[in-house]
């Protein structure tokens, strides 16, 4: 299975190269600095193909994909992980910053399917994930460019579904709670330990770790989720149940 | 940034309805709370470039001592 992952340097993103190497599968990585897994490539050189690219500049996404060594066949599976997380209280969020945010959590997100799913780059019944959270059906204080951008997500996930159903390319989202990422690390650094504590007390099953999250994204990617589109995956220890 | 304008720009983003200089207690003005400190955070960041922690925020007394906090080498 040929797939493109984004975000592949870190987190879940990281997590998902891992797992899909040693699944057997081929993998066209995005990110902005392999020198961060830069063992793990050396050890998984014939299965992975890296590509260095801010997915902030939306207009270039394109041309990744004309990059892309496909003489073997086409993409099987797409994993859009790549993001951005920020606390930024509504009177500080600016045009700029909400563009910014969204840019990245979604502009790109639309633009690498639009190439992807072009009948030259992926084959009839293809499968893409997209990373959303659970903040895109939640509501948080500080969160709004965030909350905004992940629940977007969701309608380019249920709209494109539709859309391209008729090649048989499935879109699904998966929506993770808080696992221990570098990015929650920054997060718990602002915050005090009752605020913490106050936090992990709203997670029946505690935090998650990133190998929670990517069993479902390898289950939608396969042929097994070959009846499932336009979905959406909770996956955050019991969070979104209060 | 001079501390003067900074000091403006801190009671305009936290929205005070009192005016303070570089002895006011921030943890005392009726505004403060949750979303001021993360207001504050978002402020101090962007201005700065500085992350201020958990620990920073509990450090913080006075107006001048988040100056410190920050770094008076940050200042005109």
């Amino acid at each position: 299975m040929k797939v493109l992952l984004t975000g592949a340097t870190s987190g879940i993103g990281f997590e998902t190269l891992k797992q899909l190497v040693n699944n057997g599968c081929f993998v066209y990585a995005i990110g902005r600095d392999f020198s961060k897994i830069e063992l793990f490539l050396k050890e998984n050189r014939s299965s992975i193909e890296t590509y260095e690219f801010d997915l902030a500049i939306v207009d270039n996404i394109e041309n990744i994909f004309s990059k892309l060594d496909l003489d073997n066949g086409k993409l099987d599976a797409m994993i859009h992980c790549a993001g951005i997380e920020e606390t930024t209280p509504l009177i500080q969020s600016t045009p700029e910053k909400l563009d910014h945010m969204f840019n990245i959590n979604v502009f790109s997100g639309i633009e690498l399917l639009r190439s992807f799913s072009k009948k030259k780059y992926c084959n009839d019944g293809a499968s893409v994930v997209f990373l959303s959270s659970v903040m895109g059906i939640l509501g948080q204080p500080g969160k709004i460019g965030y909350c905004a951008s992940k629940a977007a997500v969701l309608g380019v996930v249920k709209s494109s579904a539709l859309e391209l159903a008729r090649r048989k390319i499935r879109v699904n989202a998966v929506l993770p709670g808080i696992v221990n990422t570098p990015m929650t690390k920054l997060l718990f650094e602002s915050i005090n330990e009752s605020q913490i504590d106050k936090i992990k007390e709203m997670h029946p099953l505690g935090f998650g770790e990133v190998e929670d999250v990517v069993p479902t994204i390898l289950f939608l990617i396969s042929d097994k989720a070959r009846w499932i589109t336009g979905q959406s995956f909770v996956i955050d220890g019991g969070y979104s149940v209060h | 940034m001079d501390k003067k304008s900074f000091i403006l720009k801190l009671q305009n983003d936290l929205e005070l309805e009192t005016e303070i200089n570089e002895t006011s207690i921030l943890k005392d003005l009726d505004e403060w709370d949750s979303m001021t400190e993360m207001v504050l955070i978002g402020l101090v960041n962007e201005e700065f470039s500085v992350r201020l922690n958990h620990d920073d925020i509990e450090k913080i007394s006075t107006v001048d001592s988040l100056i410190e906090i920050i770094g008076f080498d940050k200042f005109d």
